[in-house]
């Protein structure tokens, strides 16, 4: 003969509708602490989703990088540059790499077209540069094996350097000089995006404009006519997947290490790792947040366990007079605990509203991408059910302990 | 037949470090369809009786037959259907619950004997017409005046047709015109058949029944009906 949940649902709610003030005064606490994890989730999940972007218009999490290491006394001794012919020696090492790509870079070469002068960074490179970067051709083709082998004097130009020089003319088959040499145009790369943040927005919308302005020739063209003398000191290498990544990285510092006699020249990173270094320190903010959050919680269910018992001594009459006329102890701590669930999670509920009422504006202040999540009215709708129950419990087990005889004498 | 059959009830308390015996040997017996009064000055014990023979408590020591069922050894859980379904109790103060309308009042048993909604209204509507508050519905006790309250709280006793009818100082806070009516009341109540017990310290009272029953000192001094 228990009474349904619906029946004690339908009581809970008439006793918060008779005490509304009361029950808002009650849930304030749940309502800013569920509002807390809505912004802090958002947060974090746009953080994530930026970083993941970033990292994805960067080549993806399958890159790895040799560069040169800054931290590296000179001292000791040692060239941080490799040879065509060690290259060469360390791409046959590992045939398992997807993509393999050195580049010799030039930061401040001037190009120019009769009068037109443009300054931009020039890269030697090699063919799988399309492969490691993940980058497509927009028009014509890119640097090819051939090309490496002949020494051509071919180049690839930025989507911007294409529209500096040419306009809205076809820019393949022209001639441009790069110092005293002339190279033909044979492709045009295509144009990268992505929308900037924060911090990033001082220098435009577009947070990867810089690779726009680049150009690219063979990376022998590059040293034994453009800039002779110039060494190779990156080299980007793609796996076939970001957990094979973490493997060859090592593979390959450790190849690099024995190349050059053990001194540490080179450091060897690769993207998966990176972002999982940052994910971590992610993970820091985010634990930090959250624990603020939990803490506004549980002051919040404090709060409303101090509500319920002095809402039960209150009521001691009506329970008395519930018991008497054959309510049984878990009627009423059925009914009791409904209705401090029902509380919280209405409370929920408006913390949710709020949240995302004040998600976009949090979101432009700091000038960051927040990004809601279904996922995340889960959360907050679990956690302030969670916090009901977890704080309802001892009220109602006193509710229901009452002795009816007392309860009755009550006044 | 006996509806209420009790052997050397005994009932202590604790207060403090003191042991308190407030009933102390009772012996009762009590007819289907009798109408009793039990009577006693402050102190003496029938409060606590009253609420033994409600099954609102349990007695330290005894047995207790209640329509032949032993219920002084049944466990808490069980006792509350035996108050649903076999006792209405009608209070002094008569204990409605202030925010509901007196329709949700007279529900209330019926709601706890797991009786669906619609029935149950039909129910307390029937009964609540026939003490006469069939106009006053949705009215909360707090619009009413104390006759009507208790009229209101008498139709809650009786909505699940109990076995026993337990009223514990009915008319104490009412004047003497609204409190004759209810004694009217449970008379009717008597003569269709049921069992009527109601507890005073008022002669007058309790010489509207058939039988008194006097309590002194935790004992009955007058009235069993083997005495």
């Amino acid at each position: 003969m228990a009474i349904p949940i619906a029946e004690s649902l339908k009581l809970g709610f008439a006793d918060i509708m008779m005490r509304k003030v009361r029950s808002i005064v009650t849930v304030i606490g749940i309502i800013l602490g569920v509002m807390c994890i809505m912004v802090v989730l958002a947060i974090v999940n746009g953080m994530n989703k930026s970083t993941m972007s970033w990292m994805e218009e960067r080549g993806g999490l399958n890159k790895i990088e040799v560069e040169q290491n800054w931290f590296y006394d000179f001292s000791k001794g040692g060239d941080p540059s490799f040879s065509l012919k060690e290259i060469r020696y360390l791409q046959s090492l590992i045939p398992e790499a997807e993509a393999f790509n050195p580049t010799v870079q030039e930061w401040e070469a001037v190009i120019n077209k009769g009068d037109i002068r443009y300054s931009t960074s020039l890269r030697g490179v090699m063919p799988d540069f399309v492969k490691v970067e993940q980058w497509d051709i927009a028009k014509g083709r890119f640097i090819k094996d051939l090309d490496i082998d002949q020494h051509s004097n071919v180049i690839v130009i930025g989507s911007t350097v294409a529209k500096e020089f040419f306009g809205n003319n076809d820019p393949l088959g022209q001639i441009i000089s790069v110092g005293n040499q002339q190279f033909i145009v044979v492709g045009v790369m295509a144009e990268r995006f992505m929308q900037a943040q924060g911090a990033q927005l001082g220098m435009g919308e577009n947070a990867l404009e810089y690779l726009n302005r680049r150009c690219f020739i063979p990376i022998s063209t590059m040293i034994s006519k453009v800039n002779p003398g110039s060494k190779i000191s990156s080299i980007d290498i793609r796996a076939k997947s970001p957990e094979e990544a973490k493997e060859l990285r090592r593979k390959v510092e450790n190849i690099v290490l024995n190349l050059k006699n053990g001194k540490h020249l080179f450091q060897v990173t690769s993207a998966k790792e990176q972002l999982d270094t940052m994910q971590a320190n992610a993970k820091i903010f985010e634990a930090i947040f959250v624990l603020i959050a939990v803490i506004s919680l549980l002051v919040g269910g404090i709060v409303i366990m101090n509500i319920m018992l002095a809402s039960i001594r209150e009521r001691t009459r009506e329970i008395g007079v519930r018991i008497a006329v054959g309510a049984r102890r878990r009627d009423i701590f059925i009914q009791f605990l409904v209705q401090t669930v029902l509380i919280t999670a209405l409370g929920g509920i408006l913390g949710i509203l709020l949240g995302f009422a004040i998600l976009d504006k949090v979101g432009s202040y700091l000038q960051i991408k927040v990004l809601a999540s279904v996922q995340m009215i889960w959360v907050a709708l679990l956690v302030s059910i969670g916090v009901g129950l977890l704080f309802g419990v001892g009220p109602a087990v006193r509710a229901a302990r009452l002795d009816p005889v007392i309860a009755l004498r009550e006044e | 037949m006996d509806i209420i059959k009790t052997e050397n009830i005994v009932k202590d308390y604790i207060l403090g470090k003191i042991k308190v015996r407030a009933l102390n040997g009772i012996d009762l017996q009590i007819q289907k369809g009798e109408f009793v009064a039990i009577m006693g000055p402050s102190g003496s014990g029938k409060s606590t009786l009253m609420h033994i023979l409600g099954c609102l408590d349990s007695p330290t020591d005894g047995t207790y037959y209640l329509d032949d069922v032993l219920v002084s050894k049944m466990p808490k859980a069980s006792l509350a259907a035996v108050r649903n379904r076999k006792i209405g109790f009608v209070f002094q103060s008569f204990n409605l619950l202030p925010h509901l309308n007196i329709l949700k009042n007279v529900e209330l048993p019926l709601m706890y004997g797991g009786m669906s909604k619609r029935k149950r209204t039909a129910k307390a509507k029937e009964v609540l017409q026939n003490v006469g508050l069939g106009d006053r519905l949705k009215h909360k006790p707090g619009e009413l005046s104390g006759g009507q309250r208790q009229r209101v709280a008498i139709a809650r006793a009786i909505v699940n047709e109990p076995s026993i009818l337990l009223a514990d100082e009915p008319t104490g806070n009412l004047d003497s015109q609204s409190g004759g009516d209810i004694l009217e009341i449970f008379t009717e109540l008597h003569s269709q058949g049921n069992t009527v017990i109601i507890v005073t310290h008022d002669q007058a009272i309790a010489s509207r029944a058939e039988r008194i029953i006097k309590i002194k000192d935790g004992k009955i001094v007058d009235g069993n009906s083997d005495s």
